[in-house]
């Protein structure tokens, strides 16, 4: 790496600095949009969650528990201020704060999707890749075929069909564990991330992450294959583009390597559209995971938002979106820093505008 | 690409190795329409009632006539002003923790679940409670309830020790009591039942392991499970491939026929459909025109089509006759019978004062989205009242829309498909949560029927103590709703579940009061 001097370090510092500023109102607007719209969805949340046959005292405590017969704005200023101090509020379905159910069940979505990142970056860069090079070719036309079929496919299709084929003996293969985190008889590992896999490593249970990893690849291949075939495409849309460029014409003609001209000169400048379309996949993802957390039985935010939205289950919806919003943001502005470091000229323009 | 396929292959082996070790424990595995809350003051929805009669102990216990058995009382004694029931406690029943049951356990449990209000405490008189001695708890009503003692089986005993020992002073929710324990509780069990939690996310399972302590131990059938999982799905696809993966061993009551049907023709799956105390009602709304008139609600009742309605269900599925399901106790079959009679619905029609200008009251029917199936009975609904010119529009409508429509006349809409239970095998309840004015703004009545009269005779009614009277009134209260046409009584439904041949289970045997029948002690698994 050649950049990251003192000057571009201050300026990455202070770029981290404005995006950050810049997502606080964001967050702040979509606090409000989200605060709003969950009050408007139908049902009385208090008697959803009590049933049909609470006493009208018993809904009305609860009504009372949470503010609800306050004007709006007044809700949104309880709510607003108890937020900053780190409470969420107490969800209407589990009825514990919401901030244990998120510590609960995002590790488990966010490991689902990173391992589906991971998944659909390698794949994809790699098919990419591997169509470009081979342009026009029966593997150019093959992973065409597949890439279609995979952006056309929705997750929980894919997750079905993996479902049926994989984890029983009567049309498949009976490789996979077809549901849960873990095999019955396992205990979860000591908690440090949330994350079975890397909690399972630190605590040196081998048989534990070998499991947790067995019961993660299925969901997340199912996960993955929409945005890995999305990325296939355009790595290799832009990288056609750069093969026809006069510069790799010049460093093959200076009779550098195939293998170095590809990976070092033209993969690079290639990934910048792939890297940030992964950005946007890799949040959505977490919000997309529902049906495949559904036919998984797999407990993680998405499933668990789905369900909040259906029950209006007030705070759990408002947090939910929230941290969804954060890894958005969060997402984007390391996808803003990668970029950045693959091409140099953006470093430069900002150094500029800067 | 060597180097990839054999690291592929060596990571096949190695799980292989793991996944199929097996710790030899007998499992039963069965799948849930979640949520599960397994707090006493908490769950009334059909898997908390399965899991709360696996984890906690009542009183009595309902045989397959409905009768009350002893169960942690060895007996009972009633006043003969029957409004004071005192109940002889069995000596040396142990709580999951090895402490003893003891008569201030079930005080403490009543007054919790009063205090809270919620799950099933509007079915759990708020009667007072003393404990005469270690083995002695006496209820002092207010006015006689002959059907007391039927209540108390919702009364889960708790033990109070153990629940205090784990409450959250920092809330103030319950004043001394703190949170009540209710955050503990929501993971945790505190009971003397057969089996006790060992795992519980919330979400995904609730794993219970076998109670060896349990009071009726010598009664557990000989092959019953070790270790009894509710999976938290209902997921056609996944239920299909945990029963094929021999990962579970009874589905959920909510897979569709189409389902049911697939599984049944697999080797070793069998589907057992038996009685409920559920049925499916199309809930007019008596207030909206043209529905306000009785002979345009005749007119549909004559003019639906019950033969094809029940066709559309599992085999053996019967209609209704009358507002009450027939395995009910107090439900009768001297009442207005209605069936497809063309002549008689145009009758009717004729004398309905919208009967000309039919057609500008096009009848609204909503069914609820997240059950698929009943889609089909509104179309057919729909095909049916064409037959005598009356349009229907056919809606789906989400849950949480339903329950808002419900709670106001204006939005409730002419007719919404729901199925709903009895609490209790007798006719008095389920007139009670179907047409009592107390239900009128829930999902459990869109008829608004809102009729004093009908109020006060359904109340009086449940406090008739000779039984026989009490069935008679119940029998004229039906053939008045029946009469009237408040809603289309489509069927009885039979609780179906698709289930591995080697488990010993029979639900029949067992009462229809909602939980009992998946009482696992009583379910061998012979795998």
């Amino acid at each position: 790496m050649n950049f990251l001097n003192v000057e571009e370090l201050q300026r990455l510092f202070l770029f981290l600095l404005r995006r950050i500023f810049q997502s606080i109102f964001v967050l702040f607007g979509l606090s409000i949009l989200i605060f709003l719209l969950s009050r408007v969805l139908p049902g009385d949340p208090a008697r959803m969650a009590l049933g049909a046959r609470a006493p009208q005292e018993t809904i009305q405590r609860l009504r009372d528990e949470m503010h609800l017969d306050e004007p709006l704005l007044q809700q949104y200023q309880i709510w607003f201020t108890n937020a900053l101090g780190g409470d969420l509020g107490d969800s209407l379905r589990t009825r514990r704060p919401v901030v244990d159910d998120i510590v609960e069940f995002l590790p488990a979505s966010m490991e689902l999707v990173l391992l589906a990142g991971v998944i659909s970056a390698i794949g994809g860069i790699t098919l990419g890749t591997l169509s470009a090079r081979h342009k026009d070719s029966w593997i150019d036309n093959l992973v065409r075929v597949i890439s279609y079929m995979g952006v056309v496919t929705p997750a929980f299709v894919v997750a079905i069909i993996f479902l049926t084929f994989f984890t029983t003996a009567e049309f498949g293969l009976d490789l996979f564990p077809p549901i849960g985190r873990l095999s019955s008889g396992f205990e979860p590992p000591p908690r440090v991330t949330g994350l079975y896999t890397v909690d399972s490593l630190l605590a040196g249970q081998f048989d534990t992450f070998v499991n947790a990893l067995h019961h993660l690849i299925l969901p997340s291949l199912a996960l993955a294959l929409g945005s890995l075939s999305q990325e296939a495409r355009i790595t290799r849309s832009t990288m056609s583009d750069n093969l026809t460029r006069d510069y790799i014409a010049a460093e093959r003609a200076l009779g550098i390597p195939e293998r170095t001209v590809t990976g070092k000169f033209l993969l690079k400048p290639s990934l910048i559209p792939t890297v940030s379309i992964f950005g946007l996949d890799f949040a959505a993802n977490l919000s997309n995971a529902f049906l495949v957390e559904v036919i998984f039985n797999w407990p993680g935010i998405s499933r668990y938002a789905t369900t909040a939205m259906l029950y209006k289950d007030l705070n759990a919806i408002a947090a939910v979106i929230l941290i969804l919003g954060v890894t958005f943001i969060v997402v984007n502005i390391l996808v803003d820093l990668v970029v950045g470091i693959l091409d140099p000229r953006i470093r430069l323009r900002g150094a500029r505008s800067d | 690409m060597r180097k990839l396929l054999v690291l592929t292959l060596l990571l096949l082996l190695v799980f292989s190795a793991v996944a199929f070790a097996q710790d030899g424990e007998r499992q039963l595995r069965i799948t849930f329409s979640w949520p599960t809350a397994i707090d006493p003051a908490a769950g009334d929805d059909f898997s908390s009632s399965h899991a709360l009669i696996n984890l906690y102990d009542t009183l009595g216990y309902p045989d397959k006539n409905n009768e009350v058995q002893p169960w942690l009382a060895e007996s009972w004694e009633i006043s003969d002003d029957n409004l004071t029931f005192t109940f002889n406690l069995r000596q040396g029943v142990m709580f999951h923790d090895g402490t003893e049951l003891l008569a201030s356990d079930v005080v403490y449990s009543i007054n919790r679940l009063n205090d809270i209000g919620e799950g099933f405490a509007y079915l759990v008189p708020d009667a007072a409670a003393a404990a005469l001695d270690d083995y002695t708890v006496q209820f002092t009503l207010d006015q006689p309830d002959p059907l007391f003692v039927p209540r108390l089986l919702r009364l889960y005993i708790l033990n109070e020790d153990l629940v205090r020992a784990n409450y959250d002073m920092e809330s103030t929710l319950y004043g001394e009591h703190g949170d009540y324990g209710r955050n503990w509780l929501l993971t945790n069990s505190a009971g003397s039942g057969p089996y006790m939690v060992i795992d519980y996310p919330l979400v995904g399972y609730l794993e219970m392991a076998r109670w060896d302590g349990w009071w009726n131990a010598e009664n557990f059938v000989e092959n019953v499970a070790d270790v009894v999982t509710y999976v938290d799905t209902t997921e056609a696809a996944t239920v299909r491939s945990l029963m094929l993966n021999d990962e579970l061993e009874i589905t959920d009551n909510w897979q569709t026929i189409e389902a049911l049907q697939s599984l049944d023709a697999i080797d070793g799956i069998d589907v057992k459909a038996f009685r409920s105390l559920t049925a499916f009602y199309f809930m007019m709304n008596t207030r909206l025109a043209p529905l306000d008139d009785v002979h345009c609600r005749r007119a549909l009742a004559w003019a639906y089509d019950y033969d094809q309605v029940v066709a559309l269900e599992w085999p053996g599925t019967v209609s209704m006759i009358g507002p009450v399901p027939r395995n009910i106790d107090g439900h009768t079959s001297d009442l207005t019978i209605y069936s497809r009679d063309l002549d008689k619905a145009r009758e009717e029609l004729a004398q309905c004062q919208y009967a000309d200008n039919i057609a500008d009251y096009p009848i609204d029917v909503h069914w609820i989205s997240q059950v698929p199936a009943e889609e089909q009975f509104a179309l057919l609904f729909q095909a049916n009242m064409a037959d005598i010119g009356v349009p229907v529009n056919v809606l789906s409508t989400p849950w949480g829309t339903v329950v808002e429509n419900a709670s106001t006349q204006e939005t409730s809409p002419h007719i919404v498909t729901i199925y709903t239970a009895s609490d209790w095998p007798e006719a008095g309840f389920m007139l009670q949560q179907r047409y009592h004015s107390s239900t009128a703004n829930t999902w459990q009545q869109n008829e608004w029927l809102l009729d004093e009269d009908l109020d006060a005779r359904i109340e009086n009614s449940l406090l008739i103590m000779d039984q026989e009277e009490r069935y008679a009134e119940y029998a004229s209260l039906q053939r008045e709703i029946a009469d009237q046409a408040y809603s289309l009584f489509l069927y009885d439904q039979r609780n179906k579940h698709a289930f591995k041949t080697f488990v010993d289970w029979h639900p029949e045997e067992n009462s229809g009061v909602m939980g009992y029948q998946i009482f696992a002690p009583f379910i061998g698994v012979d795998s």
